[in-house]
C-alpha cells in the first residue's frame, strides 16, 4: 500500500514536469466528462420533471377506465354512475370518479372575471393523500357537501388575489354553460351558476402547460352538475346509434389502495367490458424511452471521452520518450517492469481523476447556465416556476469519475507497456 | 520472489566462458568473448580498455541488466544467466549499486529525493527511507545540499549524489561505469577517493570500468584489461 502511494507520488512528480501538456490533456478529459455528465444529467432531469406530476398527483395508483367504442352490432356497457358504484366495490379499489376537463368555465370574484378549466377531485382525496404536495395554500376538500373549490395559482392571480393565502375562504361564482343530452337524440343548452368557497390553491408541476395553472377543482358531485360534463360520451353514443342520456362519462379514474392491486383490478374491469390503462404502465413505457435516451447520450459522451483518451495516449507516449533515460535508470536501481507499468498507469489514472472531477464541475456550471436560459424562455412562454431540468445524483458523479478514470487507465495501458518494456541498457546509452 | 538457490563457487564473482554478441543491422558484433573472471569479495577491480572493448557490456552482465549469449555469470553463488527477468530485478534491487558516467539524476527531484528514489523500489518507506537517504547523502559530504536540485549542483556534486544513491541500500557489489569520465582531474580524483573510501569502509566489492589507467591504479586491487571483448592475462597493479 505504502509502495503504491510512493509510486503515486512519483507519478504526480512525473506529471508536474510537463504542466502545460498535462493541463491540456486533462482539459480534454474535463470537456468530455463535462459533456457526458451534462447530457446524462439532462436526460435524468427531464425524466424527473416528467415523472413529478405522476408522483405529485399520486397517479401511480390510478387506472383510467374508458367505455369501449360502440358499433352497430355491439353495445358495450356505459360508464355511468351505476358503473362507478360497481367499480368502487371491487376489492382493492379506494375510489372511482369521473374524469372531467370542461373548458370555458367563467369564474367571478368581485369585479374580476376569468376563464378556467373545470376538473373533478373526489372528497376522499384528502384521505388518500392525492395531490396534497401541489397545494401552496389551504387544504383539500372536506367530507360533506359544502360547495368548495381549489384553484390554480394563475387563476387566483387573475382574480385579483395578491397571494395564494389571500384567496383562502373567499367566495367565488362559477358559471358554466353548455349542452346537456336530453332524450334519445336531443341536447339542450343549460347554464349553471354555483357559489363556492376557495379552500385551496395549487401549483401544477413545472413543464405542464400554462393552462394547468388555470384550473378549478370542484368536488365530484358538484362537477356532475356542470353542463358539458357528459357531452363527449353522449356524442360518441349518438354516433353509434345509442341513447346519449345513457352514455355516462367519457372516462373514469379508478384508484386502488396499493399498486399491488393494479393487475387484479384491471383484469376485473376488463371483464366488465371496459378499456383500462394503468398510469404506472404508461410511466414504465416512458422510463424505457428515457433509458434509451440515456444510453444514446452515454454513447455520444463516451465518444468524446474516447477522443480525450487519445490525448492521454499521446501525452504519456511523449512522457515515455522524454523520460527514456530515467526509465532505464529506474530499472537499473531496482524498478521492475511492473513498477514502471503501474507508474505510467497511475499517471493516466490521475489525469482521468482530475479530468473527471473538473468535468463534473464544468457540467454542473453548464447545466446551471442552460437551466437559467430555459427557465427564462419557459417563463416567457407562460410556464410558471423555475425549471429543474438537470439532475445530479451522487451516483452520476461517482460513476462519471470512475468512468473517466477507467477510460484514462485503459488509454494508459499502451504507453505503460512501452515504459515497462524499455531496455535499460539502450535507455542508459541514449542521449 | 526469491533469488535462485545458492550453489557454491569459490569467488564472489565468477564468469565462465562469458560471451555476448550484438546484431547491428546485418553485422554481428562480438562484445565479449569467452571471458573467465574471478573476483573475491571485498576486492576493488578496475577494468581497463579502449572504447568498444566490451567494458560496459561486462558491467551490464555483472549487474544483471543484460544476459549472455553463452557462458555463465555467478555472483554470490547465484547464476545470473539462468535468472528470470524479475529475479534479475530483485538481484539489482538488493545486491547491486550502479554509478554511471552521466550520473542520471532525475532533474525534478532534489538530491535527497534522488537518493531516496532507489529505496522506493526496494520497498523502504517513511521515516526509515528519509533516514537512510540522509545518512547516505551525509556520507558523500553533501548533507547541506540535500534539498538542491541537480541543476544547482556541480558535476562532482552530482556524481556524489549518484554515489549516495548507489550505496543507500548497502549493496554488496558496486558497479561503476566510467564514474569520472565527465569530471575534471581534481574532481575526478575526489570522486575516485570517495568510492575507495566506501569500498574500504563498507567492504563492498567494486568493479569499476575506466580508461584512465592512472586513476584506476591509484585505488584498485586488480587491473583487468579488455581488448576486442577478450580479457587479457592479468599483470597486476603496476
Amino acid at each position: 500500500m505504502i509502495r503504491a502511494l510512493k509510486i503515486a507520488g512519483l507519478a504526480i512528480n512525473g506529471l508536474r514536469r510537463s504542466p502545460l501538456r498535462v493541463t491540456l490533456t486533462t482539459l480534454g478529459v474535463t470537456f468530455a466528462t463535462g459533456a457526458l455528465v451534462t447530457m446524462i444529467a439532462l436526460a435524468l432531469g427531464v425524466q424527473r420533471q416528467v415523472e413529478t406530476p405522476f408522483r405529485a398527483l399520486s397517479l401511480l395508483n390510478n387506472i383510467q377506465v374508458k367505455p369501449k367504442e360502440p358499433s352497430s352490432t355491439t353495445k358495450p356497457p356505459p360508464l355511468n354512475d351505476e358503473a362507478l358504484a360497481r367499480l368502487e366495490k371491487l376489492p382493492g379499489v379506494a375510489v372511482a370518479y369521473p374524469d372531467a376537463h370542461v373548458k370555458g368555465i367563467r369564474i367571478r370574484y368581485r369585479n374580476k372575471e376569468s376563464t378556467a378549466i373545470g376538473l373533478a377531485l373526489p372528497r376522499e382525496a384528502s384521505l388518500l393523500g392525492v395531490a396534497d404536495e401541489l397545494l401552496v395554500a389551504g387544504r383539500l376538500f372536506e367530507e360533506g357537501d359544502q360547495p368548495e373549490a381549489i384553484l390554480g395559482v394563475q387563476l387566483a392571480d387573475s382574480l385579483g388575489f395578491s397571494t395564494p393565502q389571500d384567496a383562502i375562504g373567499a367566495k367565488i361564482t362559477v358559471e358554466a354553460a353548455g349542452l346537456m343530452p336530453e332524450g334519445s337524440s336531443e341536447f339542450s343548452f343549460r347554464r349553471k351558476l354555483l357559489t363556492v368557497t376557495i379552500v385551496g390553491i395549487y401549483r401544477a408541476p413545472p413543464l405542464m402547460p400554462g393552462s394547468a395553472q388555470q384550473g378549478i377543482f370542484l368536488p365530484v358531485e358538484l362537477m356532475k352538475e356542470i353542463p358539458g360534463m357528459y357531452l363527449e360520451a353522449a356524442i360518441n353514443q349518438l354516433k353509434a346509434g345509442g341513447n346519449p342520456t345513457a352514455a355516462g362519462y367519457a372516462s373514469v379514474t379508478v384508484r386502488v389502495r396499493d399498486p399491488a392491486y393494479l393487475d387484479e383490478v384491471e383484469k376485473e374491469i376488463r371483464a366488465m367490458g371496459y378499456h383500462t390503462q394503468a398510469i404506472l404502465s404508461k410511466l414504465q413505457d416512458m422510463r424505457r424511452f428515457f433509458l434509451a435516451i440515456q444510453l444514446l447520450l452515454t454513447v455520444v459522451g463516451s465518444i468524446a471521452l474516447a477522443i480525450a483518451a487519445l490525448g492521454i495516449v499521446n501525452t504519456l507516449l511523449m512522457a515515455v520518450l522524454e523520460r527514456y533515460q530515467e526509465i532505464g535508470l529506474c530499472k537499473a536501481i531496482g524498478a521492475s517492469d511492473g513498477d514502471l507499468f503501474v507508474l505510467f498507469l497511475t499517471e493516466a489514472g490521475i489525469i482521468g481523476f482530475l479530468g473527471g472531477l473538473t468535468g463534473i464541475a464544468l457540467g454542473w456550471l453548464m447545466s446551471c447556465g442552460m437551466e437559467a436560459v430555459a427557465s427564462f424562455y419557459a417563463h416567457r412562454q407562460g410556464i410558471a416556476g423555475r425549471l429543474d431540468l438537470f439532475a445530479f445524483p451522487i451516483w452520476l458523479m461517482a460513476v462519471s469519475i470512475a468512468f473517466s478514470v477507467i477510460v484514462s487507465v485503459v488509454a494508459g495501458i499502451y504507453p505503460a507497456l512501452r515504459a515497462a518494456r524499455v531496455d535499460p541498457i539502450r535507455a542508459l546509452r541514449s542521449h | 520472489m526469491n533469488l535462485p538457490a545458492l550453489q557454491t563457487t569459490s569467488s564472489f564473482i565468477e564468469t565462465r566462458g562469458l560471451s555476448r554478441q550484438y546484431r547491428v543491422g546485418p553485422a554481428e558484433i562480438q562484445a565479449l568473448a569467452d571471458v573467465n573472471l574471478h573476483v573475491q569479495q571485498g576486492q576493488f577491480v578496475a577494468v581497463l580498455g579502449v572504447s568498444g572493448s566490451g567494458k560496459s557490456t561486462l558491467l551490464h552482465l555483472l549487474g544483471g541488466l543484460d544476459t549472455p549469449n553463452a557462458g555463465s555469470v555467478w555472483v554470490d553463488n547465484r547464476d545470473l544467466a539462468t535468472m528470470s527477468r524479475h529475479q534479475r530485478t530483485i538481484y539489482r534491487r538488493t545486491m547491486v549499486g550502479f554509478i554511471f558516467q552521466s550520473y542520471y539524476l532525475v532533474a525534478s527531484l532534489t538530491a535527497a529525493e534522488n537518493v531516496a528514489l532507489a529505496l522506493t523500489f526496494q520497498g523502504v518507506h517513511g521515516a526509515e527511507r528519509t533516514r537512510l537517504a540522509a545518512e547516505s547523502i551525509d556520507r558523500v559530504g553533501l548533507g547541506r545540499r540535500a534539498s538542491h536540485r541537480p541543476n544547482e549542483l556541480s558535476g562532482g556534486e552530482q556524481q556524489r549524489v549518484a554515489i549516495a544513491r548507489a550505496i543507500v541500500h548497502r549493496p554488496r557489489l558496486l558497479l561503476a561505469d566510467e564514474p569520472t569520465g565527465n569530471l575534471d582531474r581534481t574532481t575526478a580524483s575526489e570522486v575516485i577517493g570517495l568510492i575507495d573510501e566506501i569500498h574500504r569502509e563498507l567492504g563492498t566489492t567494486v568493479v569499476m570500468v575506466s580508461h584512465d589507467e592512472e586513476m584506476a591504479t591509484r585505488v584498485a586491487d586488480r587491473l583487468l584489461r579488455l581488448r576486442d571483448g577478450r580479457l587479457e592475462p592479468e599483470g597486476g597493479v603496476a
